[in-house]
Parts: structure tokens; sequence; C-alpha cells
């Protein structure tokens, strides 16, 4: 990969992080504020808080793991060996 | 005063991370003979991506991630807790965002600060300076309020004095810091997140059998508390105070340098992709647990707030109700754990502005260098003196301390936020733009959090990071766009050769 290739990856990448931050908001207002009407509880605790707290981590992990295996590349960050 | 015996967890903890920063000052020893600079501030860049993740959330993560923030939970409920959990998208962020490009960019003008990475894209001694005061400035009032707050609660929690605290992990955390350096302090701040997790894991244990099960304390909070059960706890979480956490802990969060310097810091882009997983998987389960667990103290500690005295004694009270003192002194080491891991990060970064960034760079711009045996010499006292100076005054803190804590995040994060963004993925940001947003940015902040000046009852943050943006704006439309030798190195993308 050429130095600007590898540049214009990275600023792909940031660009992809960015839409996965705001997706994680989405998500966090859907499964917590969305869900805080809901009469179901689980071990005594209301849905939005499984839903909003411990949802949005799980989404957020889910995220990640997208971003890292579908958008971002493996590529070496020394670029001096490869202009030889 | 306390039992000597309880304190021995902690101890043994102490002098493990001592061993572990001798041991690789140890095997560092060829390395900083090369070149101390890169070595000490930086770690060669050799971070893989499980240490990276764990230095990163450790660093992140402070005492206040255990005692004020579930302090509030218990006030609050579960309002605090999904307030809390915007925190899941800070490592990611960081890393994702500047990660590769900073990576990219420091090896080729082989940088080892993130100031280093500013003053190459905007040619300016003004700005760099300018930029290594305001770390300096904030990151050693964050480190007094870390001494404090961990002090109080090992006080707290031990019955040992403020100060036989403050002297044995604060002494200690400076003389580990000083010999092993960076590499050091990530391999420790890795090892403090682990404790951490213990730490909260036995606590939560403990708290879950005081209390008589999860079950019995949530029926307990549901039918006594039932406003802990809404996101909005009946007014006592405005949906204001939602946005500002959103700006101030989860996306401003972004620029914050102590963060951003993690990205020089990693071997390759695998171990990048792997600790930004391993980053949000720890991160996401800190921020739950702890929180949680605030909010379930509310079914042991009944009463109100008065007869505690402050929301910072809950977590304390609540250690010293649900363990036997043989447990709290095991997992009192989570908190210190939490305190010296963002001590050590902070301490070196903020030696590093000061010997790196302007020390050196003086003596750069008279001809004049610093053979690497001297630059040793320079960094290792100035990490040491910092700490000594950090540690007296911790010892009879000022009362305004807090306050100037309160400001630190955001006052850091106002600096560098556009500074950082225009500056690595905007060709035409020029240096006019970039102090104008530092300095002016950091000054309204300032002034409204002093007069309490807030827009649509936002947290000062809000304020600080607009005006950032629009002298930032400003001032860029009176320069020029930097010559091209400069926009190669960031921008090489827009010249195709």
């Amino acid at each position: 990969m050429k130095r600007s290739e590898k540049f214009r990856q990275a600023n792909r990448e940031a660009q992809a992080t960015c839409l996965a931050a705001a997706a994680v908001i989405v998500f966090w207002c859907l499964a917590g504020f969305g869900l805080a009407d809901s009469d179901i509880t689980i071990l005594h605790t209301p849905l939005w808080v499984w839903g909003g707290c411990v949802g949005t981590w799980f989404f957020a992990i889910l995220v990640t793991i997208f971003l890292t295996e579908k958008v971002f590349k493996n590529f070496d960050l020394d670029s001096k060996e490869e202009e030889k | 005063m306390g039992n000597i015996l309880n304190l021995l967890p902690v101890l043994l903890f102490l002098v493990g991370m001592l061993g572990i920063s001798a041991y690789i000052q140890r095997t560092s020893h060829e390395n900083r003979q090369k070149d101390f600079a890169k070595d000490y501030f930086i770690g060669g860049r050799t971070l893989g991506g499980f240490v990276l993740a764990m230095t990163t959330a450790a660093t992140y993560s402070s005492v206040s991630t255990f005692v004020g923030g579930p302090g509030m939970a218990w006030v609050i409920g579960y309002g605090w807790l999904y307030m809390a959990i915007v925190q899941v998208v800070v490592i990611f962020l960081v890393l994702g965002v500047f990660g590769k490009k900073i990576a990219l960019i420091a090896r080729e003008i082989d940088a080892v600060t993130v100031i280093d990475v500013l003053r190459a894209r905007y040619e300016s001694n003004l700005l760099a300076n300018m930029a290594a005061l305001v770390m300096v400035a904030f990151f050693c009032s964050t480190m007094v309020a870390q001494f404090v707050g961990a002090a109080k609660l090992f006080e707290a929690v031990t019955g040992f004095s403020y100060v036989t605290g403050l002297s044995l992990f604060g002494l200690i955390v400076v003389v580990y810091t000083t010999i092993g350096g960076f590499k050091g302090v990530a391999v420790t701040d890795a090892c403090c997140a682990i404790a951490m997790i213990v730490g909260m894991c036995i606590l939560m244990g403990g708290m879950m059998s005081a209390g008589g099960g999860f079950e019995n304390m949530m029926q307990y909070i549901s039918t006594k508390h039932p406003d802990m059960l809404e996101p909005l706890s009946r007014g006592k979480m405005p949906i204001s105070l939602y946005i500002s956490q959103w700006l101030l802990v989860g996306i401003c969060t972004l620029a914050l340098p102590q963060s951003v310097v993690r990205g020089i810091s990693y071997k390759d882009t695998k171990a990048l992709h792997r600790a930004m997983i391993i980053g949000t998987v720890v991160i996401g389960a800190m921020t739950l647990v702890a929180t949680w667990i605030g909010v379930l103290s509310k079914g042991i500690l009944t009463e109100g707030i008065k007869a505690y005295g402050s929301v910072d004694n809950i977590i304390p009270i609540a250690i010293v109700k649900s363990l036997s003192p043989f447990w709290a002194g095991v997992i009192i080491i989570g908190p210190i754990a939490a305190t010296i891991s963002t001590v050590s990060s902070l301490l070196l970064s903020t030696s590093s502005s000061i010997v790196k960034d302007v020390y050196m760079n003086m003596k750069g711009q008279k001809g004049e260098s610093l053979s690497n045996s001297m630059v040793r010499v320079y960094s290792l006292t100035a990490t040491v003196v910092l700490g000594l100076v950090v540690y007296a005054i911790a010892i009879n803190p000022p009362s305004v301390i807090w306050q100037i804590n309160m400001f630190a995040f955001g006052g850091l994060e106002t600096a560098f936020f556009w500074v950082l963004i225009f500056g690595l993925f905007w060709p035409k940001a020029n240096k006019y733009g970039a102090i104008a947003a530092m300095g002016g940015g950091v000054l309204v902040y300032c002034v409204t959090m002093a007069m309490k000046i807030k827009f649509m009852s936002l947290h000062q943050i809000v304020l600080g990071i607009f005006f950032s943006l629009l002298l930032f704006l400003i001032g860029n439309a009176m320069g020029k766009t930097h010559d091209e030798k400069v926009l190669r190195i960031f921008f090489p993308e827009k010249f195709e050769d």
C-alpha cells in the first residue's frame, strides 16, 4: 500500500468510527428512553436498565468488532521501507 | 488506627508494581542508551493490543469511577448508571479516529508526544508552548485531586491516617513511574485495570451477601425508592445533564491528550484493532459494575444523606459495612489502582511536556543539542520532582482543588478538540485558527465556569467547544494555508504523485 492510500484508508476508518459512535447514541436512546414506559421487569429491575445500560455495552462491543473486522485494514505503519 | 495486617494486600500490590517497573527498566536498558526520550516517553512504539487497551482504559478510569460516580448513583439511581454507560464509546472513538493517522505521522516525523505532532503540523512554537502550559496545569490539578480522593478513601476504609495512605501509594507511584517510563506505566496500568475489575467483583459479591441478594435489594429499592428506577429520576436527572455528559465524558474525550498519545505508542495495526475491542469490553464492564454497586448500596445504606455526611462517603461506608476488614483491605487495591494508573500516565505526560516539548525544543532552537545522557538526567529529575510537588500539595490540599479538578477534564477537551481534529483531517487548518481556538476556547470555558454561566442549563463544555470552533474558523480565515512540505507529511493523499 502506498503512503497516500494508507492515509485514505485511515480517513475512511475515522469516518466509520464517527458513524459507529452515532449508532451507539441512537441505540442508547432507543433501548433506554425508548423502553422507559414498559412495565416489564427482570429481577425487579426495569427493562430500560437492561436495554439502555447492559444493552448499550453489548451493542458497543458488537459495533467495535464490526468496525475492526469489516472496515479497518491491516497495513505496515512504517512508510520508509516501502518506498524502496 | 487500623490493623497493620490488613494493609498487607495493598503493600504486596504496590511492591509488585515497583518490581515490574524495575524489571522493565532493566530490559529497556539498551534501547534507552540509543534514544532515551523515545523509549522513556513512548516505550519505543512496541505496545501490543492487550496492554494498549488496558493502559488506555486504566488511565481514563480514575478514583471517581469508584467513589464519586457510585456515590451519585446511590442518590439518583439507575439514571446515573444510564448516564455513566455513555463512556463505552471513549476507547474505540479515540483509537479509531486518531489511532492510525497519528501513528503514521509520528513515525514519519519521529514524534514522541502529541505536542510534537501539533508543532510539526502548525509550525508554531507559541501553540506548542500554550499546549504544554494547558497540559501541565490541568494534569497537575487532576493528579492532586486523584491523590486526595484516594487518600480519603484509604483513611475511611483502613483506619490508617490520610498522610499514611498518601505517602504509601503516592511515593511508590512516583518512584515506579520515574524508573519504568512509558512502558512501565503501560504494563503497571494493565495490572491496575485487572486489580480494579477484581476489586469491584469482590465488593459486588460482598454487597450481595450483606443485602440478601440482588433481587432482595432491588425489591427494597423498587418499593421504597421507585424514583430510582426511572431514567429521569423524577427530575433529579434532567435531559440537559444527559446531553452534557454525552459531550463531557463521551464524545469530547476523543481529544484528551493523555489518550491520544497512546496512538503513538503501539506496535502495529493488529494491536490497535484488538485494543479497540478489549478496551470497549473493559471500560463498559468497569463502568457498569462500579456504578451498579452504587445503586445497590441503597439497599444497605438505607438512611438519608445526612447520616453519611457526603456523597463521597457512601462507597467507603458501603465497603466497611459489607466486607470484613481483611476483604476491605483487599478491595481497597481497586480504587488505589485506579488512582495510581491515572497519576502515572499524567505524571509522565507532564514531564514529557516540560522536558521534551519545552526545554529540549528551546535548546534546539538555539542550535544546541542535548546528549542522550543529559536527556536522561533531565527526564528522570523532572518526573521525580513533579511527582513530589504533587504529593506535597496533596498533603494539605487547597480547598479549591475540587473546583479546579472539575475544570480539568473539560478544559483539556476544549483546548485540544478542534486543534487535533482539524489539524489531522483538514488541510486548510492553519496556526492562527489553532492558536485562537486553544487560547480563546480555554478562556471562554474557564470564565463561564468561574462565573457559572450556562447555555440552556448545559455544562460549560458546550460553550467552550462552540467558541473554540468559532474562533478557529475566524482565526483560520486570517491566516494562510501551510506550505506543501508540511501538508505532504500530514495529507499525502492530496498530492497524487
